[in-house]
């Protein structure tokens, strides 16, 4: 398959302090990657750092042929094409759910009112959303928000969507809502990359897994093999926690 | 007029300014609310060009030029609050009006002979936009600095440019959050517009120094101009209560007041 997105020797510094040490990473066309590891790991860090909300300090990010780091790429025409979507859903305050999903496609992609809607209409109600449309982010509970959000991300028709444990701040009832709409995603030949917390989902839906620890990936392998066969120590242990406190 | 004789009593005295003299206070108050209000509104409109430029960030990624043009800006714009809030408004509107009457540039709008405003309102109205601007871009940086840093995230995820971001999501949602803020400097020119006297501005103050002058007695007039100050400012306080409040503000805790800096 087609390879998307290519990560190498990503380095990524905070002050003095090196959070992501010589990452690499090959993502293919219509792949589910799952970036799990202990909290501090700079899982969220790396994702961050794919469309540069983070700006990383050397290495090459190539998306579609372009590397992202270079001085001369286009970000916000790049931006585009890789949703993403937040662990405090950032669904913007001043605007209903309708319009968070209208307005990217209005200003950035300049479509037109009346298209742009019919496209915001449809991922509403996929979502399961549509009989919210003129509600503000703050009367939404936090799985709607999360709903909408994606449906936001998605109204972009980006490459990849980029998931920053989108599943955090939700109530353990809510999860499963946001988790079924990933997992329609995935279904459809999306490329998804997810930081999560959910070993559930990550076993089922990736296709990949990425092992973090200390800004470094320890493995990355087919979750067969790291649930089961895990060559690191520290995934072992990770694992063994992880699956023990449920 | 001066063939009336005014009372020798206080009290008489000032019921009989108010009875004899009422349509200049009236004309005071209409100029000074005109003056107020116009000067904050287009104040706020200086502070909303002024503020992004004054808020621009560099980035790596900029090219050289934008970057001159960024510093340029950030520069220019800090020296023009810091002045403006730095100087006394009196100082500015004097250096204002003599500097304009000695290029000989006449300030008077002419719109077509519907409407005619005078040369001196046109300075008045300019000084406050001018002064009032400065205090609004500082309400409004801080009120951008307080929104939720993951709504320029998202909006740069999306792909808007900064400025787009800026303009459709950020600066409403701060815009929202400082209206009582903007309120209070509405107030604060109801009564600070009165330095404008010094220039010859047919405001409350001129125009109650102007009574005064005919009989030489000066308490009761500046009596007659405090209460109605006062009772400007306290009506406008509750009305801009009364707004906010519709707007849904109500989990802000600083309404307007008629407090200065």
């Amino acid at each position: 398959m087609e390879t998307i997105l290519e990560i190498k020797h990503l380095n990524k510094r905070f002050g003095n302090k090196l959070v992501l040490k010589d990452l690499n990473l090959t993502v293919k066309k219509g792949e589910v990657v799952c970036i799990i590891g202990p909290s501090g790991s700079g899982k969220s860090t790396f994702l961050r750092c794919l469309n540069l909300l983070e700006e990383p300090n050397s290495g090459e990010i190539i998306f579609e042929g372009h590397n992202l780091i270079a001085k001369s790429a286009d970000l916000d025409r790049l931006r585009m094409k890789m949703g993403m979507v937040f662990q405090n859903f950032n669904l913007f305050n001043n605007l209903n759910v309708l319009n968070n999903c209208i307005i990217g496609q209005t200003k950035v992609l300049k479509r037109k009112k009346t298209e742009a809607i019919k496209i915001a209409l449809e991922l509403l109600k996929q979502v399961g959303m549509e009989a919210y449309i003129n509600e503000t982010a703050s009367n939404l509970s936090g799985g709607q928000k999360q709903r909408v959000a994606i449906s936001r991300a998605l109204a972009m028709n980006p490459k990849i969507m980029l998931f920053d444990e989108p599943t955090s701040a939700l109530d353990p009832e809510m999860i499963g809502d946001v988790l079924n709409v990933m997992r329609n995603l995935a279904s459809t030949g999306l490329t998804l990359i997810v930081v999560t917390h959910e070993m559930d989902f990550a076993k089922e839906v990736a296709n990949t897994i990425v092992f973090m620890d200390q800004g470094q990936i320890l493995e990355t392998n087919n979750p067969e093999v790291i649930f089961n066969n895990p060559k690191h120590q520290r995934t072992k242990t990770f694992l063994k926690r992880v699956i023990e406190k449920k | 007029m001066l063939t009336k004789i005014m009372p020798q009593g206080f009290i008489e005295g000032i019921i009989f300014l108010i009875k004899e003299y009422y349509p200049l206070f009236l004309d005071g108050i209409k100029y000074t609310v005109i003056i107020s209000l116009t000067g904050t509104l287009l104040g706020l409109l200086l502070a909303l060009i002024i503020t992004p430029i004054k808020t621009a960030t560099i980035s790596k990624r900029d090219r050289i030029m934008l970057i001159i043009f960024k510093r340029c800006g950030i520069c220019l714009a800090t020296l023009y609050v810091e002045i403006l809030r730095g100087t006394p408004m009196m100082v500015q509107a004097v250096i204002f009006y003599y500097g304009l009457r000695g290029m000989g540039i006449d300030m008077s709008i002419n719109f077509f002979g519907i409407l005619y405003i005078p040369g001196i309102i046109v300075s008045g109205i300019t000084i406050v936009s001018v002064n009032t601007s400065a205090y609004i871009i500082e309400v409004l940086r801080g009120s951008i600095n307080a929104i939720d840093k993951g709504q320029m995230e998202a909006a740069r995820s999306l792909g808007m440019t900064k400025l787009q971001a800026l303009l459709k999501i950020i600066i409403p949602q701060a815009l929202r959050n400082c209206i009582p803020a903007i309120g209070n400097e509405f107030v604060i020119n109801i009564k600070d517009t009165s330095v404008l006297s010094v220039i010859a501005v047919t405001e409350l103050f001129y125009m109650t120094k102007r009574i005064n002058s005919i009989y030489y007695r000066q308490t009761e007039g500046f009596i007659i101009a405090a209460i109605i100050y006062l009772i400007l400012t306290f009506t406008t306080t509750r009305l801009l209560y009364w707004i906010s409040n519709k707007l849904g503000n109500r989990k802000q805790l600083t309404y307007p007041t008629s407090q200065s800096y």
